[in-house]
């Protein structure tokens, strides 16, 4: 029977839901707590929580800080994948876009891992296969010995014409860089095209998009410059935000930040972007600048869900929300296991 | 000259309209509360139902909710009894 889908009721029952999942996640303070634990105490501690399938079904194989990582990237691929099986409609079209930034993540990953010569088993383990190639695709990727045999198996996927165009020149200089940006670029001018295709609800998830692009490229900005990179960016930039690339790579080869600063500020009309974009004045290290925009990013999403809050929104805020719980976790876990102090492991966490 | 037989037939005939159009009313109190009932429940019973779906114990204060906007369609009949009788 063809799906009957209409009305607002499918996006209040979505919205809700991922708002209830939203607040099981972890706060501040539970990360504060966790920060004074040891290692096992960690585990235990999130294996109370909604990591206890995954603890429990890994516990035989893996143990101390893998078991941590392997649980966390299965319970991340689980979770996405549910809210992709819950999301009716337009919503689903619009979330599954937004997912397939996992397919590059897996692709990438198996492709560098087989370069590298890590054993197929090592690579499966840190997939998450939370996009649109489920794990019998990777599992079929990743035994590949070839880069081009691994490009021939992604074809009839979305990433194969980028794949196929890149890949001779990323074998020949032994560096993926430049295919990771152009599946990048690919996947950020479909998730526009998407949002641009008419759908209801599009107008929102383009501005979230135009947000995550600008910050994105911000990031780079900054990446580049602290990594001494002068003249052309422009293939680093992403297109399709609200700053365009020609600005931001003029901005690369300024002379200062306050000159960035003032640039970026007259560009956008988002009070919350301009104080973020503020306190990039602060002469921090690229880390602590990144992690600023991150949590700026995450504030304004927040935002624009309680401004639609039945719309795809919601779905997008818990998404990244559950990816940085996941990323603080690890964060955690690796600065417990490598014996660093509570207040360096603080720095890295998205709070 | 006025037709007797007539003039009464037609003041039975406006007191039947009366009762009548009083029914009509009385269905319109019923049914048009009832259609606003409805879409404010569609929205509440949609959240209601997401929120069971999380977290079970939300399952009584839920069901409260969604019957809150059956107050509406109760005035409907009142109103609507008023009309009756």
């Amino acid at each position: 029977m063809a799906e009957v889908i209409s009305g607002p009721a499918p996006y209040i029952y979505v919205s809700t839901r991922l708002r209830v999942r939203k607040a099981k996640l972890l706060r501040a303070e539970e990360y504060h707590r966790m920060l004074n634990m040891s290692l096992p105490e960690i585990t235990r501690y999130i294996e109370e929580l909604e990591y206890k399938t995954e603890i429990d079904e890994l516990a035989p194989s893996f143990s101390g800080v893998d078991l941590l990582e392997v649980a966390l990237s299965w319970n991340l691929a689980k979770e996405f994948q549910r809210v992709l099986a819950l999301t009716p409609g337009a919503m689903a079209g619009f979330t599954g876009a937004y997912l397939q930034r996992w397919d590059i993540a897996n692709v990438l990953t198996v492709l560098r891992g087989r370069t590298q010569g890590f054993r197929p088993g090592k690579i499966k383990e840190v997939l998450i296969p939370a996009g649109s190639l489920d794990r019998a695709v990777l599992d079929r990727l990743v035994v590949e010995e070839a880069p081009d045999r691994i490009a021939e198996g992604l074809r009839g996927t979305h990433l194969y014409p980028v794949v196929e165009r890149e890949l001779s020149a990323g074998i020949e200089s032994g560096n993926f860089a430049r295919l990771e940006n152009e599946l990048y670029k690919e996947y950020y001018s479909d998730l526009i095209r998407v949002a641009r295709s008419g759908v209801r609800g599009g107008n929102e998830f383009l501005q979230y998009i135009q947000l995550e692009i600008d910050i994105t490229n911000m990031q780079n900005l900054w990446r580049l410059r602290s990594g001494g990179a002068t003249g052309e960016i422009r293939d680093f930039m992403i297109p399709g935000g609200r700053i365009p690339v020609e600005e931001l790579n003029r901005l690369g080869s300024a002379e200062t930040t306050d000159e960035i600063v003032d640039a970026l500020k007259k560009r956008t009309n988002i009070p919350a972007l301009q104080d973020a974009i503020e306190e990039l004045r602060c002469g921090c290290s690229v880390r602590q600048i990144e992690t600023r925009l991150i949590r700026f990013k995450l504030e304004q999403m927040d935002r624009m869900s309680r401004r639609y809050p039945f719309s795809i929104s919601p779905v997008l805020v818990y998404l990244e929300r559950k990816y940085y719980e996941v990323y603080n976790l690890r964060a955690i876990a690796r600065g417990k296991a490598a014996n660093l102090a509570p207040e360096r492991i603080q720095e890295h966490l998205v709070i | 000259m006025v037709d007797v037989g007539t003039a009464v037939m037609t003041v039975e005939m406006i007191q039947a309209s009366q009762v009548g159009l009083k029914a009509v009313g009385a269905g319109l109190a019923v049914g048009l509360t009832g259609v606003g009932t409805g879409l404010a429940e569609m929205g509440i019973g949609a959240a209601a139902v997401g929120a069971t779906a999380e977290n079970r114990d939300m399952f009584g204060l839920a069901l409260i909710f969604t019957v809150i906007p059956e107050t509406i369609v109760i005035f409907g009949l009142v109103v609507a009894l008023l009309l009756l009788f």
